[in-house]
């Protein structure tokens, strides 16, 4: 009896695991989708709805299904990274264009000079724009939204402070931070970015550029100890210590700050105003206040700085390698007028196709043309393009913070910064 | 247990006995099989254990075996495939001062958490284990901490420290103790003080429950003897309650230094290894390493050291839960 059980045991049990191992080995289910879109922009309270709208006319005109998987801005490309290393990566995806460069390696990626005419693409998008989905020669991604990082200003701050004109030199910029902190009470008057180090590194290279100095230099040597990047570090130091720029701040801190009327200046993208509507709660009320204005010079006469922004769209795997590709399909969809234009204003930014530029909707819109105005000869970020871009900010962001918080003075931590990107390049 | 033996000794068509001290040695059946009914048992038992075995080595097993080999590749993003280096990436992980500088950071974080847990742990279960009124109740909210998820934990204890809003900064401005908000969590010490704080949170339920467990088999005879003899709360706490609770004490040491080197989530929601690496324990390394840094091949190396410096307590109680089973 007790062998009977034994043996009928054995066989529950060894059917038992084998379902359990069918179950853990089995394929995963069926797509359900035609196209997997991968997108931080439909994590994010600006931008779910229209992303929705995108999908619901783009399946009514093609019977396609798209299906938009949302991850953070912060955790995308660590997910696409992971995806890559498990075969799952989605048709289409959402990639920071200064962070192109760390994906042209994947096996997935496509040239899209093989899928595309080059004569259409460059048709299709104003000059300059197509660049940013271009890496070593191949058209990896096409642009979506573009723009510039620079510095805008909340007029209604200012206005309380007592400034009347808004500063063009590195020396008015600190009267001005002085003026706010003394007159509006438990402000930060500049948002400068201070906590993340992916944050700190557009900073960081924003100052260096204006005090005249390089990060890196045209044969990708690191020039962080030069006269003049010890200057960005000794003014950036100052700037904390003297109260007009605070610990603990990172971008979002600082769009909140800068929408609840506590912080009169910080670095943003375009979409800085959209930020301003959300976090204030006064939505477009409070447009009139946003200002994009040049940054501080050194010198009158020196170009203010401003880098390279954008999101480009990135197609994904062997199978979406042709043009009647449903990912290729949805692509389009995304830089047609009627999909970027809104779109793109939404989120206040430039759409980059010739015709979306040209759409009166944009042409009339005075806060992206006076952005425009503000961003004279944007620079390239030269930490994103490198390879090992991301252990290069990390140095650059310790090494800062460890200076503006008063670890090591501006020369030692300029030095040891220089001395560890020396290893690191 | 002697059922083979009892059952017969018919073999090969002769009836003997077998001999004493050999019963068992021969099959008793033609069709008993070897090892008899206890090897059967034994391979059910294996059987039953088959599920675990294959969870284990498809989640644990399988994934730190990868984690051991791609600790001798180097394997960044940019790479399609791992190329090997063979201890290339130890050699760089022990000349890296920042690497090194994590173990030391690991150390202080251990020691701090894990004794300031112990110390109010404990002292919380001699202060629930008197008699008074509300105990019940003092009991029940004291494991509050320990129910509630570690990350929203630590986003409360971040907006406490948080030098804008936070509640600290607000007493301490009030009180006239400082000039001007507070960065607590942008210097080194406020930082570490910052992760221990929290951790210590969380923690005390946890041990308080242990030795709150330990404190109800003590002799409370024994202790009104002591004091009887003159014996005051410091020689009742030393003299008879520690020596009590040491066998509690010795598996909650470890449990909190397992513990410990393994934390992340708090430190990573309050401070993310920062300011300048001063809270960057192991795990916030690896995790840097891994997926901010995308280096795989040295995550997976910092990820084997880290494992080796959390096996020797983890033997340490195995070994003990071991001997509590005997």
């Amino acid at each position: 009896m007790r062998e009977a059980m034994n043996g009928f045991g054995e066989r529950a049990v060894v059917v038992a695991a084998g379902v359990l191992a069918f179950g853990a080995l089995a394929p995963l289910p069926a797509r359900a989708a035609d196209v997997e879109f991968m997108t931080w922009t439909y994590t994010e309270e600006t931008g779910k709805a229209i992303v929705e709208t995108m999908v619901e006319d783009f399946e009514a005109e093609t019977a396609l299904t798209v299906e938009p998987q949302g991850y953070a801005w912060g955790e995308m490309s660590k997910n696409l990274f992971l995806r890559a290393r498990s075969n799952t990566l989605p048709d289409v995806t959402q990639v920071q264009g200064r962070l192109l460069p760390t994906f042209a390696g994947l096996d997935a990626a496509i040239d899209l000079n093989e899928v595309i005419e080059r004569d259409e693409l460059e048709a299709m998008f104003a000059p300059g724009f197509l660049a940013m989905g271009e890496v070593d020669g191949r058209q990896i991604a096409l642009p979506w939204i573009g723009g510039t990082i620079g510095m805008v200003a909340n007029a209604e701050v200012l206005e309380q402070a007592g400034v009347e004109t808004i500063p063009t030199t590195v020396e008015a910029f600190r009267a001005a931070l002085e003026k706010v902190r003394d007159e509006v009470p438990s402000s930060v008057p500049y948002g400068l970015a201070t906590k993340n180090e992916n944050s700190i590194v557009l900073d960081y290279l924003v100052w260096v550029w204006t005090f005249g100095g390089e990060v890196i230099d045209a044969d990708g040597q690191p020039q962080v100890d030069s006269p003049e990047a010890v200057a960005a570090l000794e003014f950036m130091a100052s700037l904390v210590k003297e109260r007009l720029a605070a610990p603990e701040i990172d971008r979002p801190d600082a769009r909140r700050l800068f929408g609840q009327g506590a912080m009169a200046f910080y670095f943003d993208a375009p979409v800085a105003r959209t930020f301003a509507r959300q976090f204030s709660g006064r939505g477009e009320e409070i447009d009139a206040a946003v200002k994009p204005v040049p940054t501080p010079v050194l010198g009158d006469g020196d170009t203010p700085v401003s880098i390279q922004w954008g999101h480009v769209i990135m197609p994904l795997g062997e199978d979406n390698a042709s043009a009647d590709a449903a990912a290729i399909k949805w692509m389009m969809h995304l830089l047609s007028d009627a999909a970027l234009v809104d779109y793109a204003v939404d989120q206040s930014a430039l759409p980059v196709t010739a015709s979306g530029i040209a759409a009166e909707r944009v042409q009339n819109d005075a806060y992206l043309s006076d952005w425009a105005a503000a961003s004279i000869e944007p620079r390239r970020n030269a930490i994103a393009s490198l390879d090992n871009g991301p252990a290069v900010s990390a140095i650059i962001g310790e090494e800062m913070q460890a200076a503006i918080l008063g670890q090591k003075t501006p020369a030692e931590a300029a030095s040891s910064m220089q001395s560890r990107l020396e290893d690191a390049l | 247990m002697n059922a083979p033996r009892e059952a017969g000794s018919r073999v090969g068509g002769s009836e003997s006995l077998p001999p004493a001290g050999r019963a068992g040695a021969l099959p008793v059946s033609v069709h008993a099989r070897r090892g008899g009914l206890k090897s059967g048992e034994s391979r059910f038992g294996l059987l039953l254990l088959l599920p675990a075995i294959l969870a284990f080595a498809l989640v644990v097993a399988m994934p730190f075996a990868r984690a051991l080999l791609l600790s001798l590749y180097r394997y960044t993003i940019d790479m399609s495939e791992p190329a090997f280096v063979g201890l290339a990436n130890f050699a760089a992980v022990f000349a890296s001062e920042s690497i090194r500088g994590s173990f030391v950071t690991t150390l202080i974080y251990v020691v701090l958490a894990t004794t300031f847990s112990i110390v109010l742990g404990l002292a919380w279960a001699l202060i629930l284990n008197q008699p008074f009124r509300g105990r019940g109740v003092l009991r029940s909210v004291s494991l509050l901490p320990w129910i509630m998820p570690s990350t929203v934990t630590a986003f409360l204890w971040g907006w406490i420290f948080n030098s804008r809003y936070g509640v600290l900064n607000a007493v301490a401005l009030e009180l006239g103790l400082i000039d001007y908000p507070t960065a607590w969590l942008s210097t080194s010490a406020g930082a570490m003080a910052a992760i221990v704080i929290t951790k210590v949170w969380l923690s005390i339920p946890l041990f308080m429950a242990f030795f709150l467990a330990g404190l109800q088999n003590l002799d409370r005879e024994q202790l009104e003897a002591a004091r009887v003899d003159g014996a005051g709360n410091h020689a009742i706490l030393f003299d008879h309650v520690l020596p009590h609770l040491r066998p509690v004490l010795l598996v909650v040491v470890v449990l909190g230094i397992i513990g410990n080197l393994q934390q992340f989530d708090t430190i990573y929601a309050l401070t993310g290894g920062g300011p300048v690496r001063a809270t960057a324990v192991l795990s916030i390394e690896v995790y840097k390493r891994a997926f901010e840094q995308w280096d795989i091949g040295m995550a997976a190396t910092v990820g084997v050291l880290w494992v080796a410096t959390i096996l020797p307590p983890a033997y340490f109680y195995l070994r003990q839960l071991m001997k509590g089973a005997d």
